[in-house]
């Protein structure tokens, strides 16, 4: 007696469930062109680098006795190659010495204040 | 004579030609439906995907020029698809400029700080989608051809610093050695040109003004797009319009004096 073969139901099956799964990958293609700002570009605009360099200088240079003239220097270094405002002012209070920096490149503003015996 | 199944189904009314006639109608309906609707949104959809792209591509395009002027990178290469337009160079040497800026003080008469300073621009033309998309002053700007405004998509650098009271005005000049426009997929590279840069000390209670002109023959005007950049972003006052002119004073403390940077950059565009 004939009988329905049923036997390969599942290749149908499968082939429904690949092709929802390409509709649904097609839908996660289409949002990759959202416009935004990326992680990398966030990471290339922080000034991490400059602003560590800039601390340094600024640590080497406090007890010089020229100390004017580096800070100007370094002012207008910081502008003239980096696009950034930088102003540090340093001030012994009893024998504590107390610096104070403030940084600006437009997209990070950063200040610091620290002080030493 | 065959006998009939009394038990089977009744289907004396059943014809296979009407019954193929109606797949068959069926099938026809579904492919027009799919054609005359389905197919210009699917359409449509594309012109939106190649505008959104050509938008992200123009803020990469801007991170070069970031990278050329604020990190001193001598030279950069970006490669990308210009869909459903044109991507074209206009040097602000060759080119009557899209719109120039001056910078002056209120002395009498004033110092000018920059005059009639003109940008050149990187500008995606879209067919389809009916937009122009500009890359100008380090700027995104973007605007609908068919009716007035614009919009900024990426702001450029520009910044007061309210502790040393100083304003740094980023200006960047795009340049090329002649008219260049590229559809399809193509590679930018440009290289830093020129830069310049001047420091400038502002006596306490001399306010320092900016006039931004929007293209003169009123065609390329994103003086929406800067207006809003300058007035909600840098916090200036409302500026006062003279004719086509927009005058605008920058927001620096005048009880104190003040500091102005300005920084000038060419990006020289080398191929499109």
């Amino acid at each position: 007696m004939a009988r329905l073969n049923d036997d390969a139901q599942w290749i149908v099956l499968m082939g429904f469930l690949v092709s929802f799964s390409f509709f649904f990958l097609a839908l996660v293609i289409n949002q990759s062109t959202v416009v935004g700002q990326t992680t990398a570009e966030s990471v290339i605009e922080f000034p991490k680098n400059d602003i560590r360099d800039v601390r340094q200088v600024i640590g080497l240079s406090v007890n010089d006795p020229n100390l004017p003239v580096i800070r100007n220097d370094l002012t207008v270094l910081s502008m003239n190659r980096k696009g950034s405002v930088l102003q540090y002012t340093n001030f012994t209070n009893g024998s504590a010495t107390y610096i104070q920096i403030h940084y600006n490149n437009g997209v990070t503003e950063y200040n610091e204040n620290w002080s030493y015996l | 004579m065959v006998t009939r199944n009394t038990l089977s189904l009744n289907d004396r009314g059943v014809s296979e030609s009407i019954g193929f006639m109606l797949i068959f109608a069926i099938v026809i309906a579904g492919i027009g439906l799919v054609t005359l609707y389905g197919y210009p949104l699917l359409l449509q959809q594309q012109v939106g995907a190649d505008e959104k792209i050509m938008e992200k591509n123009m803020i990469v395009l801007q991170n070069d020029i970031k990278s050329l002027a604020y990190k001193t990178v001598p030279y950069k290469e970006t490669s990308l698809k210009i869909g459903g337009g044109s991507l074209t160079v206009y040097s602000s040497t060759t080119n009557p400029g899209a719109s120039n800026l001056t910078v002056y003080d209120s002395t009498s008469p004033p110092n000018r700080y920059v005059m009639n300073f003109s940008s050149g621009e990187l500008r995606y033309e879209s067919v389809s989608a009916q937009t122009d998309i500009s890359l100008q002053n380090g700027a995104v700007v973007m605007r609908p051809r068919s009716q007035p405004g614009s919009t900024m998509l990426a702001e450029p650098r520009w910044f007061y610093d309210a502790n040393t009271n100083t304003m740094v005005i980023n200006l960047i000049n795009i340049t090329s050695s002649g008219l260049m426009a590229k559809e399809g997929i193509g590679t930018v590279q440009m290289a830093l040109g020129e830069t310049n840069y001047s420091y400038s000390s502002i006596p306490a209670g001399t306010a320092m003004k900016l006039d931004y002109t929007p293209d003169l023959t009123g065609v390329q005007n994103y003086s929406v797009a800067w207006d809003s950049y300058f007035t909600q972003t840098l916090k200036m006052p409302s500026p006062v319009i003279a004719g086509a002119t927009r005058k605008y004073q920058l927001p620096t403390d005048t009880t104190r004096p003040a500091t102005l940077v300005i920084k000038r950059y060419e990006v020289i565009i080398k191929n499109l």
